[in-house]
C-alpha cells in the first residue's frame, strides 16, 4: 500500500545548521494497517509523515502508494491519495468559511474544481447525517463560520473531512495534543472509529505510549532519523509502556554515551 | 450637494465600485495585498482610449481593457508563485513596469475623447436614457459583475481561491494547486481594475498616465468603508459592502470638497481615511473579527483550545 524505500531528508543542507531529519528510511505499509509512531522530539517523526504528504522535496529515496511512485509529485497532487489532520487545530480548516463550505472543499479532494455551485442540497442531506455521528451538535450549525468553533470542534470536523471521502492513506500527526483530555479522547475514539470503518490505512504519530499501543495493529519508534523498532502482532501485545520506555532510554541512553565519545 | 454634484458623484462611484470589487478579491479573498492595481488601472484607460482614438468599436476596446488587465495579473501573480518574490514587491514591479507600458500605449502621456465614441455615447441613443446614460450603464455594469462575482465565489472553484486566502496548507492538501487560484485571483482583480479604468477614462472624455496613482488605497478606504457600515456576515453582503463602500467613498471625497480642501489634497484624505480604519480600535475590530483572520481573531479561538 505505502512503500518508502530509503527517505532521506536534510534540512538546512551545506549550512551549520544541517540536520539529518531522515536518514535512510525504508517501511512498508499494507492495505488497513494502523501504524502508530513514537519517538523523542526531533526523531523524524512529523518529517517522515510530512514527506510522504509532499510537504517538501526528500534528498533521496522513493516512495510509493498503491504503486505510484509519487516521489516527484506536488502535495496537491498527492492529495487524490492521502487526507491528513495537523496538530494545530487552525490548520485543518479554513476559519473564515463555514462548516459546509469547509466539508464541501475536502468532499472534492482530489478531483477536478469546476464553476458549478459548490453546495447542492444533496451535500447538505449527507453533511449533515455525517456531523451528527460527531455528536457535537454541528449538524445544526452547517452555516456558522468555522472561527466560532473551539479546538476540539475543529479537530472533529478536520477529521470528518479527511475521511468524507475515503482516502488511501490517513496521516495524523499528533492530531489530539493540542486539546484537553477530555476532547483528546473524543477525537482519539471518532479516530478509532472512522479508521475501523473504511479499514484506512493510517499513520498516527503520537507522544502517547498508551495511545501508541492500544490504537491500531503496529507500533514504530523513531530515534535521529531511523526506526528503530518495528513491533506488531504477538510482540506487540506483549509490550508494555514499562518497555517501551526502556527502548526509549536505552536510545537516548545510546545518544549520551556517543555525546561523551564525542566530547571526551 | 446639487443633483448635478451627486449624479456625477454617483455615476463615478459605481464605475470604481467595479475597481473595489477588484482590489476585494485581492486584498480580502485572497489576502494578497495587490498595488499592480495602480498600474492596471491606468493600463485600462490608455488600452480603451488609445482604441477607440484609433477608430475601434469602444464596447471592443472596453473588452480589451479587461484583457490587459488580466495580463498584468498574470504578471504579478507570476512574480510571486514561480519566482517567489513577495506579493508586496511583485506588485510594486508590475505597477513600475505598466508606467511605461502605459506611455508605450498611449504614445502621449494623455489622450482626449473629446467628441468621440463611447460606450456612454452609444448607450445615450437608447430611448429614455437621454441624460442618465452614464448612471445607468454603471449601475447595471456593477450590478451584474458584483452579481457574477458573487456566484463565482460559491463555485468550487471561487471556494478554493476563498480558502487559499484563507489557509493554504489546508486548501493544498485538499488537492488544490494554491499557484493556479494566486494566478487566477490576481488576473480576475486586475482585470475589474482595468475594466473599471476604461469606464472612467471613457466618463472623464480623456486618459492620462498618472490618473492611477493612489488607485490601490482608494480602493482600500472603500473596501473598509463597506464592511464597517454594510457588514461581512456572508459572501452576498460583502459583495454589497464592497460595492457600497466604493460608492460611499466618492460621496465622502465629495463632501470633503465640498467642505473646501482642493482636489489635490484627496490623495491625504484618502491615506487618513485608511489609517484611521486601522488604528481606531473599535472599526478595527469590527472589519477584522468577521473575516477570521487576523491576530485578534486568532488569538480569541487560540484560547478555547487549552
Amino acid at each position: 500500500m505505502l512503500k518508502i524505500r530509503n527517505v532521506t531528508k536534510i534540512f538546512n543542507k551545506g549550512t551549520i545548521n544541517e540536520k539529518v531529519a531522515l536518514d535512510g528510511v525504508s517501511l512498508e505499509l499494507n492495505e488497513g494497517d494502523f501504524v502508530t509512531v513514537i519517538g523523542s522530539n526531533g526523531a523524524g517523526k512529523s518529517t517522515l509523515l510530512n514527506a510522504v504528504a509532499g510537504n517538501f522535496s526528500i534528498d533521496a529515496g522513493e516512495i510509493f502508494i498503491e504503486g505510484n511512485n509519487v516521489t516527484a509529485l506536488p502535495q496537491h497532487k498527492r492529495a487524490e491519495f492521502i487526507s491528513r489532520v495537523f496538530q494545530d487545530p487552525m490548520l485543518g480548516t479554513a476559519s473564515s468559511m463555514t462548516i459546509e463550505e469547509n466539508l464541501v472543499m475536502a468532499r472534492r479532494r482530489g478531483h477536478r474544481r469546476r464553476l458549478r455551485k459548490a453546495i447542492t442540497s444533496r451535500d447538505r442531506t449527507i453533511f449533515m447525517e455525517e456531523l451528527k455521528k460527531l455528536g457535537l451538535g454541528l449538524e445544526s450549525r452547517l452555516t456558522n463560520r468555522v472561527s466560532l468553533l473551539s479546538g476540539g470542534q475543529r479537530q472533529a470536523l478536520t477529521l470528518l473531512m479527511a475521511t468524507l471521502q475515503t482516502p488511501k492513506l490517513l496521516l495524523l500527526d499528533e492530531h489530539t495534543a493540542a486539546l484537553d483530555p477530555k476532547t483528546a479522547d473524543k477525537v482519539l475514539e471518532l479516530t478509532r472509529s472512522v479508521a475501523e470503518e473504511s479499514r484506512l490505512t493510517t499513520f498516527m504519530v503520537t507522544h502517547n505510549l498508551e495511545h501508541a499501543l492500544s490504537i491500531g495493529n503496529r507500533t514504530i519508534m523513531m530515534h535521529e532519523g531511523r526506526i528503530i523498532l518495528d513491533i506488531s502482532g504477538d510482540k506487540r501485545s506483549g509490550m508494555t509502556m514499562e518497555g517501551l520506555l526502556e527502548m526509549f532510554g536505552k536510545a537516548s541512553g545510546k545518544l549520551l554515551a556517543n555525546d561523551k565519545m564525542l566530547l571526551a | 450637494m446639487s443633483w448635478q454634484i451627486l449624479s456625477g458623484t454617483l455615476e463615478l462611484g459605481l464605475m470604481y465600485a467595479v475597481m473595489v470589487i477588484g482590489v476585494y478579491l485581492t486584498f480580502r479573498v485572497l489576502n494578497y495585498a495587490d498595488l499592480s492595481v495602480d498600474g492596471s488601472f491606468t493600463l485600462g484607460a490608455a488600452i480603451a482610449a488609445t482604441l477607440i482614438v484609433s477608430g475601434y468599436n469602444p464596447w471592443l476596446a472596453t473588452g480589451a481593457a479587461f484583457a490587459g488587465g488580466l495580463l498584468a495579473g498574470i504578471f504579478t501573480g507570476v512574480l510571486h508563485t514561480k519566482f517567489k518574490i513577495t506579493p508586496l514587491l511583485s506588485g510594486i514591479l508590475t505597477m513600475t513596469a505598466l508606467y511605461s507600458v502605459n506611455l508605450r500605449v498611449m504614445g502621449k502621456a494623455n489622450i482626449s475623447l473629446l467628441n468621440t465614441r463611447t460606450i456612454f455615447t452609444d448607450f445615450a441613443k437608447l430611448p429614455f436614457l437621454e441624460g442618465y446614460a452614464v448612471l445607468v450603464l454603471s449601475l447595471a455594469t456593477v450590478i451584474i459583475i458584483g452579481f457574477l462575482v458573487y456566484r463565482f465565489l460559491l463555485t468550487e472553484v471561487g471556494l478554493a481561491l476563498r480558502a487559499t486566502g484563507d489557509n493554504e496548507l489546508m486548501i493544498q492538501s485538499q488537492g488544490v494547486n494554491i499557484e493556479v487560484m494566486k494566478i487566477m485571483g490576481l488576473a480576475i482583480s486586475n482585470g475589474l481594475v482595468a475594466f473599471a479604468g476604461s469606464y472612467v477614462a471613457q466618463n472623464q472624455q480623456f486618459a492620462d498616465a498618472g490618473m492611477g496613482i493612489g488607485m490601490i488605497i482608494a480602493g482600500l478606504a472603500s473596501v473598509i468603508i463597506g464592511e464597517v457600515l454594510i457588514g461581512t456576515s456572508s459572501i452576498g453582503r460583502t459583495v454589497v459592502a464592497v460595492i457600497f463602500g466604493g460608492v460611499m467613498y466618492r460621496v465622502i471625497i465629495a463632501l470633503v470638497l465640498q467642505l473646501g480642501l482642493k482636489p489635490t489634497d484627496l490623495k491625504m484624505v484618502t491615506a487618513f481615511i485608511v489609517i484611521i480604519a486601522l488604528i481606531s480600535p473599535g472599526i478595527r475590530k469590527k472589519v477584522f473579527s468577521l473575516t477570521g483572520r487576523t491576530e485578534a481573531a486568532k488569538g480569541e479561538s487560540h484560547a478555547e483550545n487549552p
